[in-house]
């Protein structure tokens, strides 16, 4: 297992290691209900600063809910919604990819051209239309993202898919009797996994800041639930008397993008064995 | 007075060595063969003079001097003054060599002004006359409109622009077709004669450069073995790696010997590093015990204490092959046709006909070799014989049917592919591989049948547990033919099995092959360009020119009394018919 050993792996993995178990741990880490306001402490910074509290340990936001149970309790938000959406963005985008690219013909080149009308729109313009049409929760914000990022999976894979599709050991193996399905599954997918597992990894880093963008707008989760776009959104007003209240949702959303950026790197220079042969490993 | 002089000149990487003590000197005018199969290190020297190594690569030892100054040590603003202008170079794969998006002239211009002719339009048309192009219609041209032959020839142009002293030649003529392969190495030969050059060839032809160089050095594991005027080492070599060399590569001439199969392969660096002795001795017929002791010094262009040994490494028996007479077919194609068709604009399309009416026969137990130059149409003949492909029209006769299912035509005919690289699933070890039919068919017995297959092919049995990546060229090539072979098959296409391979490692299967037939009694549509290996091997030829098959007979009557033109110019083309291009000039 060389991708084990790789140091961005390790990296990225930790990372998400840590937003993973506050995610997990949340109401137990929690101090305070992350809807719950205490109008008489509001906009209180960390507990260290003067004038902070020890009851708030990061301080509060304008409507004195508690900044670290908004972000451990966004962290839920934001790795439900990077899964999720990462998982259908991905399975779609590979089962239409291994359509294309092994029929090729027609069906390449109708899936082809889908592609092409979709991603002439801009994606964050099409995901707000669509949550407009859609309304807001997390589960409208996961669709918007598949519905928008399959096309990214498709056109990368497609082309992986057709190279594998060509060596001769895909011919070989029709030659010995292989039906089109053993063959997809037994000699095309295990040559186009590494790259997928690379690509959903990216994927979940875009999906998060998708989210907080969705939710930076008010189109996203909802406000009654807590997200690091809505707290950015919250601590804007506040920013000159306040600034700790915008800097903490945006260390979060950086480490959690960082994380599954680091590691999707990771894996795909480990995984990739066009990057190995370069490396003349 | 010599021109280019390498003294015990020795390449490291860390601490292993990749050549040593390589000892040659180039004096003006003459031409020096580089010869030796992968890995042994003569394109090291050539990259060695341009100080152009690998990363890692360094010149641990030696001298190497180019008219007196030292290469190595020479700044580096002094080398670059002498590439290009008194050493040139002429590369290996000329399409990936010139720019694509520069036209003909540009390349000469460019090459030109930095050489600084005056009159470079002038210049860059006499220089193309000088090679055979035309200059109005190749200078506007870019290199993806050329052949790969004409791509070559303006290489050679750009070579020859500067007036070298010195051109070093790189394997120039391996990704060419024969005829073109015949063309391009006369050119180098005549311009080389004309401007007085000093040529470095280097190519893994034996016989090639026996053919048109002055002398030829051979190497083994980074080590020269044999040095010596070209005509000698072909007529009396005396290393037995070069006789070997020589009895391994099937002739065109002559009568039919069994080749002598090398055991083994060449060493890598690590264990060139930790064999005793001459590392050559544990493939060498002649060895003696005293082979052990140390290395054996290049003593009058040898390197061998028992040169006199030489002399019992001769030919196997003689071994006409037994024609195949019975009307059994395998297969017979008729009015064969395949056409591709792809868009060449928004609404135009354009049609390439890749097989136009090809009628082959293959019957029972018979070898037959497809012969013919690139896009001639082989490996689309191999592909719809082997069912990849569907035919536009025509027939293809299995067993005298044509309404096989699928199951019915596999276990009629199995394919062996060219590049055992691709041909292989890097994920699936070597005895899932072979056996990969039965897996789907849901057959038992499968480890005993793998190790069958494999001892079979002349693999170990330990092979079975190992993945593609872990086995040598030849050694991926045997587990591609018993993958082919699991279902005991009438027919095997085979496309240019043995093309990528060491002429040492070529033998070993071209024999492995023959043996196979004689036990399990199959019938093989060989595809090759290489029609030396098809008089060994089949007893039947059929040569194709742009989609057809122009001529099929018997291998010995087609190649001694050829009926077609294209024929004909395909068998004056190839090399190795002992005559000396420049025989006159080396006496």
């Amino acid at each position: 297992m060389r991708w084990a050993r790789s140091g961005r792996v390790i990296i990225g993995g930790l990372l998400l290691l840590v937003v993973l178990i506050c995610a997990i741990a949340a109401p137990w880490l929690a101090p305070h209900d992350p809807n719950e306001q205490d109008l008489l402490s509001i906009l209180l910074p960390p507990a260290w600063m003067s004038g902070g509290e020890a009851t708030f340990p990061l301080g509060t936001d304008s409507l004195g809910r508690c900044a670290l149970s908004r972000l451990l309790f966004g962290a839920r938000t934001a790795l439900m919604v990077a899964i999720c959406a990462a998982a259908g963005a991905g399975a779609i985008g590979f089962a239409l990819a291994h359509v294309a690219g092994y029929l090729g013909g027609r069906a390449d080149w109708l899936i082809g051209r889908a592609i092409e009308v979709w991603m002439s729109f801009p994606p964050v313009v099409l995901s707000l239309i669509l949550m407009v049409g859609l309304g807001t929760g997390t589960d409208k914000v996961i669709l918007a993202i598949v519905l928008v990022d399959w096309t990214r999976f498709c056109r990368v894979l497609r082309a992986e898919v057709r190279t594998v599709s060509r060596k001769d050991y895909v011919s070989a193996a029709r030659l010995i009797g292989a039906s089109h399905w053993q063959v997809l599954t037994g000699e095309v997918m295990p040559a186009t996994l590494p790259l997928v597992i690379t690509l959903v990894s990216l994927e979940m880093g875009i999906a998060v800041v998708v989210e907080a963008i969705l939710s930076f707008v008010g189109l996203g989760v909802g406000a009654n639930q807590p997200a690091w776009g809505q707290m950015i959104a919250d601590a804007r007003q506040n920013v000159a008397a306040a600034p700790i209240g915008l800097l903490l949702p945006m260390a979060a959303i950086f480490l959690c993008v960082a994380g599954f950026n680091v590691l999707g790197d990771g894996l795909r220079r480990s995984l990739d064995v066009r990057q190995t042969e370069l490396r003349g490993a | 007075m010599s021109l280019l002089v390498a003294d015990a000149l020795g390449v490291k990487v860390g601490p292993l060595a990749v050549l040593r003590d390589v000892s040659f000197s180039l004096a003006p005018g003459r031409m020096l063969g580089l010869v030796g199969e992968s890995g042994a290190g003569k394109s090291m020297i050539g990259r060695a003079i341009a100080q152009d190594l690998p990363p890692g690569f360094a010149v641990s030892k030696g001298a190497l001097c180019f008219a007196g100054e030292d290469l190595v040590a020479m700044p580096r603003s002094r080398r670059q003054a002498l590439l290009g202008r008194d050493i040139a170079f002429i590369p290996q794969e000329p399409m990936a060599a010139l720019n694509p998006v520069m036209t003909v002239w540009q390349h000469l211009d460019e090459h030109l002004a930095r050489l600084g002719v005056a009159n470079r339009r002038a210049r860059a048309e006499m220089l193309l006359e000088q090679v055979g192009l035309e200059p109005g219609a190749v200078l506007p041209r870019h290199p993806h409109q050329l052949s790969g032959g004409m791509c070559q020839r303006v290489l050679i142009a750009l070579a020859f622009a500067g007036e070298p002293r010195l051109v070093i030649a790189d394997e120039p003529t391996t990704a060419l077709d024969v005829t073109v392969q015949a063309r391009v190495m006369a050119l180098i030969a005549d311009l080389q004669r004309r401007c007085g050059t000093a040529v470095l060839f280097i190519t893994h032809d034996l016989r090639l450069a026996s053919d048109i160089c002055d002398d030829v050095m051979v190497l083994y594991a980074g080590r020269p073995a044999e040095i010596g005027p070209a005509r000698r080492l072909f007529e009396a070599p005396a290393h037995p790696y070069t006789a070997s060399l020589h009895l391994a590569a099937p002739s065109l001439t002559g009568p039919r010997h069994a080749l002598l199969a090398l055991p083994g392969q060449m060493p890598g660096l690590r264990d060139i590093a930790t064999l005793p002795g001459c590392r050559f001795a544990p493939r060498c017929q002649v060895a003696q015990s005293d082979c052990q002791d140390g290395e054996p010094a290049l003593t009058d262009g040898v390197a061998c204490r028992h040169s006199a040994l030489t002399r019992q490494i001769t030919p196997g028996p003689k071994q006409p092959l037994t024609p195949v007479t019975t009307p059994v077919e395998v297969v017979r194609t008729e009015a064969l046709r395949r056409v591709f068709r792809s868009a060449a604009g928004l609404f135009r399309r354009t049609e390439t006909v890749a097989v136009a009416g090809a009628d082959l026969l293959v019957r029972q137990g018979e070898f037959v070799g497809l012969v013919g130059e690139s896009g001639s149409g082989k490996s689309t003949i191999a592909r719809l014989v082997a069912g990849l492909d569907r035919p536009s029209s025509g027939r293809i006769l299995l067993g005298g049917r044509d309404d096989l299912s699928r199951d019915e035509r596999r276990r009629h005919v199995q394919m062996v592919f060219q590049d055992p690289q691709s041909a292989l699933n890097p994920r699936r070890r070597v005895g899932e591989i072979v056996t990969q039919s039965m897996a789907i068919s849901g057959a038992g017995g499968r480890r005993e049948r793998a190790l069958a297959l494999l001892t079979q092919v002349g693999l170990s049995p330990e092979i079975a547990q190992r993945y593609p990546a872990q086995l040598s060229g030849g050694q991926r090539q045997r587990v591609n033919i018993a993958r082919a072979l699991c279902e005991v098959p009438k027919l095997l296409v085979a496309d240019e099995i043995v093309s990528g391979l060491d002429v040492s490692v070529q033998a070993q299967l071209l024999e492995l092959l023959l043996g196979l037939r004689a036990s399990l009694g199959f019938a093989m549509l060989f595809i090759s360009h290489d029609l030396a290996v098809v008089r060994h091997l089949c007893t039947q030829v059929a040569v194709m020119h742009r989609g057809v098959v122009v001529e099929q007979g018997a291998t010995e009557a087609v190649f001694a009394g050829p009926q077609h033109d294209y024929t004909r110019a395909l068998l004056a083309a190839a090399p190795g018919r002992g005559e000396f291009v420049q025989k006159s000039r080396s006496a």
